[in-house]
């Protein structure tokens, strides 16, 4: 095998109408890296992980699995998916389902294996549709991997799953991986790109807005939070102080970032602005609303329901 | 592979109460009915068996289309997307599936009518009127998958119910059409539900198929073959 990049987005661009749902995307991901898609709702990553699968085809650029086009890949049986919309399959059985999935695979893994995999076992003789929602998403993801593909891209996978569920689908995801495949999957959680992926693509707009570890997305948002209570004080003078690059007031309390945190409280020091100070280094979440400017409450929204 | 497709797909549809029912059980309790209310000199109970028997693999054939729009809208034809099955293999699967699955509603109302009613025919014959209606549903699987990937799963079940007892009636495969008004009968002989039936009443007499009812099935397979990839085409991009 070359050292072609499992997935590449070459300046790929696909639109709705006027939105611009994918906007100039490039990414190369190498085999065996498991990286997530970040972004909030409507950033671009269904979109995106459509014209990967190719069920989309780009307005402009293009998009490459293993070096070819998409279709191929799909139909050479390299990629498995789970995607996001759609209720079960009705009248099938667990074990009949992945049956059929597996046998249109070149090399599928035994079916008691993918049950295995995606913690099933115990369910397997059990209509799809009569399965809780947290067992129909592993059903799923069983159905992604019963192919033993190269390539395995999640659409949200944890979508309407409890704490339990999500940890237990994480489990199985790393054991996939492990293997040496190569995992994309898509969240609004940063917790969960942070935590489950070696990479993080952060999208917004269609576009790319920040790739790497999490350690690398909070350095690149710069240094450390300062924050104090103003006590009716002034604010206008904040965004002089050395350091500071933004300043948000919330209630009484202002909330400075700034990559020199030093330099920062030693000059708040001098006003005497220091009741109840707090310095912070910037969590990933903070790194991520730097970087995307919105408001913390459209990044947790539930997606719409289709 | 398609196989494994058909297998999977036939095993849901005969799992769907409401198929067999309608498929199944609804057109051999007609045929009973209709040829045990009133007096009859046999040829009645024959030519209704062919007639319900056919109305019975039209149901089966159509209700495919039903099937398709409903995994349309479960996101199951988009999951068959991302395997290695290729659309069209999908297709194919699905228009095998319905040569299966017409096969229990032919042999349930020609069972009612050689047990029930007492039909007597020679063994080849009962094979030829099997087979005939059996290959004869193809223009119905067809139309059935043309309406599936053309319209929204309510829409389909309505649209097919429409088609199912507007060609069933008008072709007469439940009153014989010489009850018809005679513009009626003019109409009917154009429908390919009358000449399917026709196909399997001559085969009940042990005549040869009309040409007429040949070329007005061989018409109505060649358009619904074309509605169906007509649909089917602009569906694959939006599924």
């Amino acid at each position: 095998m070359t050292n072609e990049p499992a997935v590449a987005f070459e300046a790929a661009s696909k639109a709705y109408g006027p939105v611009r749902a994918v906007d100039g995307l490039d990414l190369a991901v190498p085999p065996g890296e498991t990286v997530a898609l970040l972004g909030r709702n409507g950033a671009g990553k269904s979109t995106a992980i459509g014209l990967l699968l190719g069920l989309d085809t780009p307005d402009s650029g293009r998009v490459r699995l293993f070096g070819g086009a998409p279709a191929g890949a799909v139909a050479a049986g390299r990629v498995g998916a789970m995607l996001q919309e759609g209720r079960p399959v009705p009248r099938v059985t667990v074990r009949e389902l992945l049956t059929f999935v597996a046998r249109t695979y070149p090399s599928p893994m035994p079916v008691a294996e993918a049950l295995a995999l995606a913690g099933l076992t115990a369910l397997a003789d059990r209509r799809v549709e009569r399965l809780s929602g947290g067992q129909v998403q592993r059903v799923r993801f069983a159905v992604a991997l019963a192919g033993n593909p190269e390539l395995i891209v999640l659409d949200e996978p944890t979508n309407a799953l409890d704490v339990e569920a999500r940890q237990e689908f994480w489990d199985a995801m790393r054991g996939y991986a492990r293997r040496g495949n190569t995992v994309l999957f898509s969240t609004h959680y940063l917790e969960e790109a942070d935590a489950h992926a070696d990479r993080i693509v952060v999208l917004d707009s269609g576009r790319i807005l920040a790739d790497g570890t999490g350690e690398e997305l909070k350095r690149a948002a710069g240094g450390g939070l300062v924050a104090f209570d103003l006590a009716g004080g002034p604010t206008e003078w904040l965004g002089t102080l050395p350091g500071v690059t933004s300043v948000e007031i919330r209630g009484d309390r202002a909330r400075l970032r700034t990559d020199d945190s030093d330099a920062t409280v030693r000059a708040l020091a001098a006003r005497d602005a220091i009741r109840s100070l707090e310095v912070a280094p910037v969590s990933l979440n903070d790194a991520f609303l730097a970087l995307t400017h919105k408001p913390a409450a459209a990044l947790k929204e539930p997606e719409p329901t289709r | 592979m398609i196989t494994a497709y058909v297998r999977l797909e036939v095993r849901r549809t005969l799992r769907d109460a409401g198929f067999t029912i309608s498929t199944i059980g609804v057109p051999v309790m007609m045929y009973l009915l209709f040829t045990n209310l009133g007096t009859d000199d046999g040829s009645f109970a024959t030519a209704a068996m062919v007639g319900m028997a056919a109305y019975g693999a039209l149901g089966a054939a159509l209700s495919l289309g039903t099937g398709v729009a409903e995994d349309k809208s479960t996101g199951w034809l988009r999951q068959l997307r991302v395997t290695p099955m290729t659309p069209r293999q999908v297709v194919t699967g699905r228009a095998l599936t319905g040569s299966v699955v017409v096969l229990p509603a032919i042999a349930g109302v020609l069972l009612a009518g050689g047990l029930a009613n007492g039909v007597r025919m020679a063994a080849w014959q009962w094979a030829a009127v099997a087979l005939t209606l059996w290959l004869g549903s193809l223009p119905f699987t067809l139309l059935g998958i043309g309406n599936g990937y053309r319209l929204s799963a309510q829409t389909t079940g309505v649209v097919n119910v429409a088609c199912n007892l507007g060609l069933a009636v008008v072709g007469g495969l439940w009153f014989p059409t010489v009850l018809f008004p005679s513009w009626l009968r003019t109409i009917s002989e154009y429908t390919p539900t009358n000449r399917f039936a026709e196909l399997g009443v001559a085969m009940t007499e042990g005549t040869a198929p009309g040409a007429g009812a040949l070329a007005v099935l061989a018409v109505w397979t060649a358009l619904f073959g074309m509605y169906a990839a007509v649909s089917y085409r602009r569906s694959a991009r939006t599924v």
